[in-house]
């Protein structure tokens, strides 16, 4: 009986997870910075909203920032990590971000295709996130000419908690129309020493993926309700379909960063 | 209503528009070694308007000017670590003025 139940948990389980996204993050706990830093990011494919399954990466295709409209390729700092997931482990990077002038650095990270054996498709969610040094905007609200990409039309790395975050969702530069955009908040943030999720200060509510979808620009909006990281994905956003003869769903995320107004 | 009282209240109203403006426009300035002999400065504000010819002052310890020059159009001033070199001002007039102190120069 107690066998059965274990079962039935355990399929309740796995019924529940497939509901939550895939998500890739490129992680760093500040998004704002006022010196020159030589600043660590973590690239992660997980849950993370429900601080759940953890997937392996493959060797990134591109890792870069753009500072005013000027692309680095950072792929040479690129080592390899383990993530401590909370159910399990997997293979993750470590990139440094040089951040020495001041203005946006827009960084961009192109995954390798990922397999996802149960739907029998690849995954590769093109993602890009924001680190700005000493207030000075320059470039946040500008495309950065990924295959698929949000363009956010509120500046990113300092939304209030309370408010709303709205950006255009773009596919070879044009904007897309009516497309799902699932939504994560980042529960436990990776504690950057462990390479470990540090405390769950969230969990996903019933009902599935948060979901928003595009408007005829291309845009959607979203309200912030939680201080912390929020991250957006657009699946199948981008113009490529296969790969390695199989399905693509070549996806669009960002991440936001946003704060209680104290 | 006179013409004079019209005049007034329009000037009042585009006194108020630049005050707010203003208030959303705070003045940013960092400089950084080239290591090289010279410092780089970068001014602008916050809500990425050009600071381009504010005027940058470098001075010694007792505040006495060094040498001058202004922030150009791509935002930046360069200039060679003077003997006595203790700060820059970045001077855009009462209320935007930063001082960036030798010890913050990168």
């Amino acid at each position: 009986m107690k066998k059965l139940l274990a079962a039935t948990a355990l399929s309740a389980f796995a019924l529940a997870a497939p509901a939550m996204a895939h998500f890739q993050l490129v992680y760093g706990p500040d998004m704002n910075v006022r010196k020159p830093v030589q600043m660590p990011l973590k690239l992660i494919f997980w849950h993370p909203f429900e601080n759940g399954h953890a997937m392996d990466m493959g060797q990134p295709e591109e890792f870069f920032y753009v500072l005013k409209g000027k692309k680095t390729d950072i792929s040479d700092s690129l080592r390899p990590i383990t993530f401590q997931g909370a159910n399990n482990e997997s293979a993750a990077f470590e990139g440094v971000l040089p951040v020495k002038r001041n203005g946006d650095y827009i960084v961009g990270l192109v995954p390798a295709p990922y397999y996802e054996g149960s739907e029998d498709i690849y995954i590769q969610q093109i993602t890009k996130t924001f680190v700005n040094k000493g207030g000075a905007p320059t470039g946040w609200n500008e495309p950065v000419g990924m295959k698929t990409e949000f363009v956010p039309l509120n500046k990113p790395y300092n939304v209030i908690a309370g408010s709303t975050f709205s950006a255009r969702l773009l596919s070879g530069g044009k904007p897309v129309v009516g497309a799902e955009v699932e939504v994560e908040y980042l529960a436990a943030e990776p504690d950057m020493e462990a390479n470990a999720p540090s405390e769950v200060t969230a969990r996903p509510m019933p009902g599935g993926a948060l979901v928003a979808c595009t408007d005829e620009n291309g845009v959607f909006t979203f309200g912030i309700p939680k201080a912390g990281f929020w991250g957006f994905a657009a699946l199948g956003s981008g113009p490529d379909t296969e790969h390695a003869g199989k399905e693509l769903s070549q996806d669009a995320v960002i991440w936001i960063k946003a704060f209680d107004l104290e | 209503m006179t013409k004079s009282t019209r005049t007034a209240l329009i000037l009042g109203g585009s006194l108020l528009f630049l005050a707010t403006a203003a208030s959303a426009h705070t003045p940013l300035c960092a400089c950084y070694d080239n290591g090289d002999g010279t410092v780089l400065c970068e001014g602008g504000y916050s809500d990425g308007s050009s600071a381009a010819n504010v005027p940058m002052i470098v001075r010694n310890e007792a505040g006495e000017t060094l040498l001058e020059g202004a922030v150009d159009a791509n935002g930046e001033f360069e200039f060679e670590r003077p003997e006595g070199f203790h700060d820059v001002l970045f001077d855009a007039g009462e209320g935007h003025q930063i001082v960036v102190p030798q010890d913050e120069i990168y």
